[in-house]
């Protein structure tokens, strides 16, 4: 945990590193000079606004998984009715629960390799290109990437729509191709095809940006020095490339699954409002759970779910980050 | 190196070559070629809807519903965007979208600034645990908790008021600004604070007078970064609110129902309300990036 006070030790009249022994003493004399109540004071307004919008309903939300709370109690001003773990065996004995679960855990793997992997190869790609044509890239991405996410899922429903869609003209264009008035919602397999696209045509500009920003860290002698003792340019990659953006990599793949295990937006947008059980993730499914079918107690329980198995991703996350900050 | 061997000037003449067009490895002209066209390409893939969106959003309206697509427009139109702006709610939910969006920010540079300057410049018991916290509850994904939410501000009255959603989309910026501006706050030197405190300032001059001042680019980029956010969303406004007390967003999400979608509108929408994102966005990419990655390029 001492890494947590390197980054952001004083600069100059403290040894950076500190003996976990050494820390109250010198607390207390540091504590004198910067004015004792004054850190509370200032971090106060901060922790009680999360901790009565954040930490309460988590706290309540967990509890809530315990009990049963819809409309009936909602409406006649009833407490809610505890039902232990009711709600956790429903979940878990529940066909569609593992359904989405496998399906939520599939789309993850899926538009995060393929974000990540085509990441990095647009980044490569941006170092050999014509800077003309590095620019076209980058202004296309910052498009991308500076584009709500609602607004880019609206765009792609346009784009996909079955009657008057740019995409199925363009591929009815095709000898022998009939996709005109083709809906890509109603085979979920396509449906995917379409949501999967959006999240990865959405994603590429960050890892893309970034990686090429860590690429340029990569010493040129470094490459030069493995062609000249015969490496091909495939074992350049592999052997000295990549080790070098590693740290990088590891933490964009990360947010990457964060973010797309929390698919929400482009499923509840494209399917408007009320997906069809082949579209659940676990992000819609507890949200259709509690405000759609009113079951706000099941709901919770499935959220707590969600969140519970995204922990130890993101604790992994912040172990990097703390890493990060040691060597900072 | 001395060149007069055959073999160090045909290196000489091929060296040029290779400079010119990358830093990399070297290659030969067809991949050069390549990989060019290959960029060229991934541009016009990328770009292609917002193309298509400005594309449509300037069209007439009969042009729009035919299967063979014109790609430019035929004759240049603003009624679109007229009749966006005209759409029920939009004006109101615009108007709504600025006051929460500016609420949320200010709230959140003021509170996250000085829990900021409290984890940046003092040691205090508990300091590490606030940066735990605030780590780790940006990761929380907000539509989790949104069940929770909506039963407490429903019970304090807060549902379908601007006030219930501004003070959630505090929540929603603060880790994020509390982390970036201690990040600002740190980079000023400790010296320049205890250089004043000898000279007599008080610890409030201090913070008026040096960190403030010097922290002025970082909150500004901070204060971007949280409107970006705040304005995007839609899912817990449209969650908590009605039709009448939403932002532009979600005003967005509300116009794909009834009798289909009008395709048209909903473009020239888009563009109007993804604007002020996209100017902002371009302003401060450098630092989103730097944020969210924070110092791992360095190895």
């Amino acid at each position: 945990m001492s890494v947590v006070d390197s980054p952001s030790a004083p600069p100059a009249e403290q040894p950076p590193a500190e003996a976990p022994t050494g820390g109250r003493a010198r607390r207390q004399r540091r504590s004198a000079t910067s004015g004792g109540f004054a850190p509370l004071v200032l971090t106060l307004p901060a922790l009680l606004l999360l901790a009565g919008l954040l930490g309460y309903p988590l706290v309540r939300m967990a509890v809530l998984s315990f009990q049963s709370l819809g409309l009936r109690q909602l409406f006649g001003n009833l407490p809610p009715d505890n039902v232990g773990f009711d709600n956790y065996v429903k979940i878990f004995t529940d066909r569609t629960f593992y359904e989405v679960v496998a399906r939520t855990v599939a789309f993850t793997v899926v538009s995060v390799v393929l974000t990540v992997v085509l990441g990095l190869g647009v980044a490569l790609l941006m170092r050999r290109v014509a800077p003309s044509v590095r620019i076209a890239m980058i202004v296309a991405m910052m498009f991308v990437w500076a584009m709500p996410q609602l607004v880019a899922t609206q765009t792609f429903r346009w784009l996909v729509d079955s009657d008057f869609g740019v995409l199925n003209y363009l591929i009815d264009l095709l000898p022998g191709v009939d996709f005109a008035n083709h809906s890509w919602f109603a085979d979920p397999w396509q449906g995917w095809t379409v949501i999967t696209t959006i999240v990865v045509w959405a994603g590429i500009p960050f890892i893309a940006i970034t990686l090429n920003a860590g690429l340029t860290q990569v010493p040129k002698e470094l490459l030069e020095a493995a062609v000249v003792d015969g490496a091909s340019v495939w074992q350049a990659l592999l052997k000295v490339t990549l080790p070098i953006l590693k740290p990088l990599l590891i933490i964009v793949t990360t947010l990457s699954v964060i973010w797309n295990f929390g698919l929400f937006t482009q499923v509840w947008v494209v399917r408007n409002g009320r997906p069809e059980e082949e579209y659940q993730v676990l992000a819609t499914w507890s949200y259709s759970t509690a405000f759609n079918n009113n079951n706000y107690g099941l709901g919770s329980a499935i959220a707590v779910v969600t969140v519970l198995l995204l922990l130890s991703v993101m604790a992994f996350y912040m172990r990097q980050m703390f890493k990060i900050g040691d060597v900072d | 190196m001395v060149a007069t061997t055959p073999q160090t000037a045909v290196r000489k003449r091929r060296r040029p070559q290779r400079e010119s067009d990358t830093p990399t490895v070297g290659r030969s002209r067809a991949a050069t070629v390549a990989a060019n066209t290959f960029g060229v390409l991934f541009a016009i893939v990328m770009f292609f809807p917002v193309y298509w969106v400005i594309n449509t959003s300037f069209k007439p309206a009969p042009e729009i519903l035919q299967f063979e697509p014109t790609f430019f427009p035929s004759t240049f139109t603003l009624d679109n965007f007229k009749s966006a702006f005209n759409a029920p709610f939009f004006q109101q939910n615009l108007i709504n979208g600025v006051l929460i969006t500016c609420g949320a920010v200010l709230g959140a540079l003021v509170v996250g600034f000085l829990a900021a300057l409290a984890i940046a410049r003092f040691r205090f018991y508990g300091r590490k645990a606030i940066i735990l916290v605030v780590l780790s509850v940006q990761m929380v994904p907000f539509i989790a908790i949104l069940i929770p939410l909506f039963l407490m501000l429903q019970g304090a009255n807060l549902t379908n008021s601007l006030i219930g959603v501004t003070l959630v989309y505090i929540v929603l910026i603060l880790p994020y600004t509390v982390w970036t501006l201690r990040g600002f706050i740190q980079a000023i030197p400790r010296e320049l604070d205890e250089a004043a405190l000898i000279d007599g300032a008080s610890r409030f001059q201090v913070f008026w007078k040096i960190i403030l001042p010097l922290t002025g680019p970082g909150l500004v980029a901070t204060s971007v970064y949280g409107f970006i956010q705040a304005w995007n969303e839609f899912i817990i406004i449209n969650t908590l609110n009605d039709q009448a007390n939403q932002n532009l967003m979600a005003w967005l999400l509300q116009n794909q129902t009834s009798r289909g979608t009008f395709w048209g509108p909903l473009m020239a929408g888009s563009i109007l309300t993804a604007l002020p994102v996209v100017i902002f966005f371009l302003i401060v990419q450098r630092n989103i990036a730097t944020g969210l990655t924070a110092g791992a390029v360095k190895g």
